[in-house]
């Protein structure tokens, strides 16, 4: 053996969680999760795929390399679409080691970027009057059209704000029958109220009270972007609130959230005060793509159908989302590309511009060729970047939560 | 143990000249960037110099000329899903990725066949012929992930080679860019081409003879009728019986894989498929053809599956069902990852008629060894896959699993068989071609590859031994070549 073969401790940086040597040793290098990576597809690149990005996290656990620049960019460039988890034979919990090791890079932020990712992510992003105030400002841009004073690659994924639907009241207790919760949410609740109204709706038409308690954010956000502890923080607040309404069902419309939400439990495993009443939260929680909801049929037209990353590869709801597009009449038609990931990523498309820009664009052709004039899609940041990308294109598709094509009605 | 790559980078002005020729994001020299090129989908871990992403045959030549004058090793890779070590990196050697080489350049419906770039993943090829009604019939169990380039420098083969031939059968023509950065063409799509055919060298050539840059693939008509069948048993031996007697009456099925019990639970754990927990082996077979003879086939296969014992007769009842089959036999090399975090394996060929003999030397080989081995493969061509699951970090377990890989080899050959039937040599079975080849033979195979390749810059240290020391184990540490590990 060579000279230079020493053993090395694992160079994680204290102060954050790293990801797990046991999840690390799972993968076996066979390549099954390449074709699957967006980022790989675009770019043939080993350090851009799944595999590559869990040899350099075995590299510093086996403390050949430490959490570096190189290692940042490489942990950035990822979508965190998960698309490499579902194509793995082994099991590799994939989700889990990229958000401990963007917790990772988090740390050699420097101090001001961390501080102003800590503050968006964990500050204005969990309260409701903040996003509202962010919304406002962002409304009145658009309004003005001031907004396309700025580069298009910081305005393209940011969704359009409706000031006149902001001020309007929401609903926050419809039906009757046992208490179901439904998640308000940071940027649902600000940009996409006509889906928070046909949520409430959808939950009623099951013969449950659904109610809309006044806290925001779940956490997802913070976790995905290395600040666990805000992701903890939002985490219990929210299971607190849902308790305290006595939920039986926690209904959530953005596959962002519902994903992350489900595993509330292994978020605070660590927290011996709050792990037993995560857990139990987590099973109660359901994307409202799961609830099959009565509804009139509003239309015959065909509708294509975009799977969110995180419905298909957090949560395996894919036959879900076709069925609530049937029950409102439509016709669902598959998107010609595969289910590859739309690049809005969360921050994703703000981060990684260019990326972004590549997937955005493939998607808007992909869905404008699938001939259809409205296109189905259940999470909030692929709605704005896939109605930006129909822009862009020049494409005249609607985008519509499923939820919104309902019109619930009693079940009989 | 852990392996430190070398630091010993390339002389200055090296990565600048590449640079020059690829632009500043195609060429890989970080430090992090160097240890994932280092690897490919075995267990061998080499060094890598640089890493260079090509786009076309212009700047796979101009590359291969900076290589050529500075002396530099080059090793082309394209996925790096292979078992072998074949694109592993030796002594900071140049990778030459052609991943980003992935354009289906011109398709003939009328041979039918295609040409197309190295990039190209197999089952990428074959959705861009279906409209067409065609399809790449090699098909390895990495199909979705492997490319093309790779299948053609490991003459890879699949479950459908059985009846249909592996890659060799299957490429026409090929563009190659030899070590000195010249390009040379090589066959087409007219059956006989003229002078010296020497498609059959190249393919297989494991990146020894120089970067093949472009290639016309034979596609094949998709058969108008397709039936696959799982047959339960409660021995392996009846299974093996079953597939030699199935073949004796005349019967070449499109593929036949057999999965033993330990198999059978780590790929149903991944798939769902609803294969047999309590089976001690299960044998897909699939038949293909037109309705009648697919009838036919189907009838004399279940006849000869029930006179060997089989407990149950599954066939597919739809596309989604077959499909589901063929996912949960092509997962089971990553499955095994359930049951441990690594797994080793040979691919040697036996005669199909000594199945059943083989089957329980590895099982007793296994248990001599205190190893876990489970069985997947090529039942039909006798192609072996005994996968020995194991943990890397457990340095003794190692050790015996070396043994046990070089006993089962030695098995295989003794009982008339052949190293390898698809993954190739690389670098792991490098120091077996003894066991298989004499003095002469190695030498005239090393002269073959001279004529290419002179100054033996090209995947150097694969294939043939370096030494005169033919049959020692490559994994053995004394023989190790420096800057491996496993």
């Amino acid at each position: 053996m060579d000279a230079s073969t020493t053993s090395g401790g694992a160079r994680w940086l204290p102060g954050a969680p790293a990801p797990a040597e046991d999840d690390i040793v799972k993968c076996v290098a066979c390549g099954l999760c390449l074709p699957h990576c967006p980022t790989f597809r675009l770019t043939g690149r080993e350090t851009a795929a799944p595999r590559g990005r869990v040899a350099a996290m075995r590299a510093v656990q086996e403390g050949r390399a430490g959490v570096d620049g190189a290692f940042a960019a490489m942990m950035d460039e990822c979508l965190a679409c998960r698309a490499c988890e579902t194509a793995c034979p082994s099991g590799v919990p994939y989700g889990r080691m990229i958000e401990a090791a963007r917790a990772q890079v988090e740390v050699t932020r420097p101090v001001r970027v961390r501080g102003l990712r800590g503050l968006a992510l964990g500050q204005v992003m969990s309260r409701t009057w903040a996003m509202r105030a962010m919304a406002v400002g962002l409304g009145v841009t658009q309004a003005l059209r001031i907004d396309r004073l700025l580069p298009e690659r910081m305005t393209a994924g940011a969704p359009r704000v409706s000031l006149p639907r902001l001020a309007r009241r929401m609903p926050v207790r419809l039906g009757s029958g046992p208490v179901a919760a439904v998640l308000r949410g940071c940027v649902m609740d600000v940009a996409f109220r006509p889906v928070q109204e046909a949520t409430m709706r959808a939950v009623a038409a099951c013969g449950h009270t659904a109610v809309m308690p006044d806290g925001g954010c779940c956490g997802a956000l913070a976790a995905h972007y290395g600040h666990p502890q805000a992701a903890r923080r939002m985490a219990r607040a929210r299971i607190a609130e849902f308790e305290a309404l006595g939920a039986e069902a926690v209904v959530v419309n953005s596959a962002g959230c519902s994903a992350h939400m489900k595993q509330w439990g292994h978020l605070l495993a660590d927290d011996p005060a709050w792990a037993g009443r995560a857990h139990a939260m987590a099973a109660r929680v359901r994307d409202v793509l799961e609830l099959d909801v009565p509804s009139e049929a509003t239309t015959t037209r065909p509708v294509a159908v975009h799977d969110a990353c995180h419905h298909v590869n957090g949560q395996g709801i894919r036959a879900e989302t076709r069925r609530m597009v049937a029950a409102s009449g439509a016709r669902p038609v598959e998107i010609p590309d595969d289910g590859r990931c739309c690049g809005a990523a969360g921050m994703y498309s703000v981060l990684q511009p260019e990326m972004s820009a590549e997937l955005r664009l493939s998607k808007a052709r992909a869905i404008a060729a699938s001939g259809a004039d409205t296109v189905a899609c259940a999470n909030p940041g692929c709605a704005a970047q896939i109605a930006a990308g129909l822009r862009e294109i020049g494409a005249d598709v609607d985008v519509r939560h499923p939820v919104e094509l309902l019109r619930p009605r009693e079940r009989t | 143990m852990v392996y430190i790559p070398r630091m010993t980078t390339l002389a200055p002005g090296v990565a600048a000249e590449f640079r020059a020729i690829l632009g500043d994001d195609r060429v890989l020299d970080g430090s992090t960037e160097r240890i994932i090129y280092a690897r490919d989908g075995s267990i061998a871990d080499g060094s890598c110099g640089v890493a260079l992403l090509c786009e076309t045959t212009a700047e796979v030549s101009a590359c291969m000329g900076v290589a050529h004058r500075r002396g530099l090793p080059v090793v082309p890779r394209g996925s790096g899903t292979g078992l072998c070590g074949g694109a592993v990196p030796l002594d900071d050697a140049v990778v030459l990725s052609v991943a980003r080489m992935r354009r289906v350049l011109e398709i003939d419906p009328a041979v039918p066949c295609a040409w197309v770039e190295p990039g190209v993943l197999n089952l990428d090829l074959t959705a861009a012929v279906t409209h067409l009604g065609l399809h790449y019939a090699p098909d390895p169990s990495s199909q979705a992930a492997c490319s093309i380039g790779g299948n053609v420098a490991t003459n890879a083969g699949g479950p459908h080679c059985l009846a249909s031939g592996v890659t060799v059968q299957h490429v026409l023509g090929v563009e190659i860019v030899l070590p000195d950065g010249e390009v040379l063409a090589i066959g087409g799509p007219a059956p006989d081409p003229p002078g010296y055919d020497l498609r059959g060298f190249i393919v297989g050539g494991e990146g020894t003879l120089g970067v093949v840059t472009k290639a016309c693939v034979r596609l094949t008509p998709n058969p108008p009728a397709v039936k696959t069948m799982l047959f339960d048993f409660a021995s392996t031996r009846a299974a093996g019986t079953c597939v030699v007697d199935v073949i004796a009456r005349g019967v070449v099925p499109a593929a036949m894989e057999l999965m033993d019990s330990r198999m059978i639970e780590a790929c149903e754990g991944f798939t769902g498929a609803g294969l047999p927990l309590d089976a001690a082996a299960v044998l897909l077979v699939e038949v293909d053809g037109t309705p009648a003879d697919v009838e036919a086939q189907t009838g004399i296969a279940v006849d000869v599956a029930r006179a060997s014992g089989t407990r149950d007769v599954r066939i597919a009842a739809d596309e989604a069902e077959r499909a589901l089959l063929w996912k949960a036999r092509k997962s089971a090399f990553g499955a095994v990852a359930r049951v441990a975090p690594n797994y080793y394996l040979h691919d040697c060929v036996v005669p199909r008629t000594r199945l059943v003999e083989i089957l329980d030397a590895i099982a007793a080989i296994a248990a001599r060894h205190d190893l876990l081995v489970m069985n997947v493969f090529h039942a039909g061509d006798g192609n072996l896959h005994p996968l020995i699951a194991f943990d890397r970090r457990d340095a003794a377990q190692v050790e015996r699993v070396m043994a046990a890989g070089r006993d089962i080899v030695e098995a295989c050959i003794a009982v008339g068989g052949v190293l390898t039937g698809e993954h190739g040599i690389g670098l792991e079975k490098r120091d077996y071609m003894g066991l298989s080849f004499g003095e002469l033979d190695l030498d005239a195979q090393a002269r073959a590859r001279r004529a290419f390749d002179p100054a033996g810059r090209m995947n150097p240290r694969k294939v043939l031994p370096v030494t005169s020391r033919c049959g020692e184990a490559i994994l053995d540490e004394n023989s190790l070549p420096p800057g491996t590990w496993v």
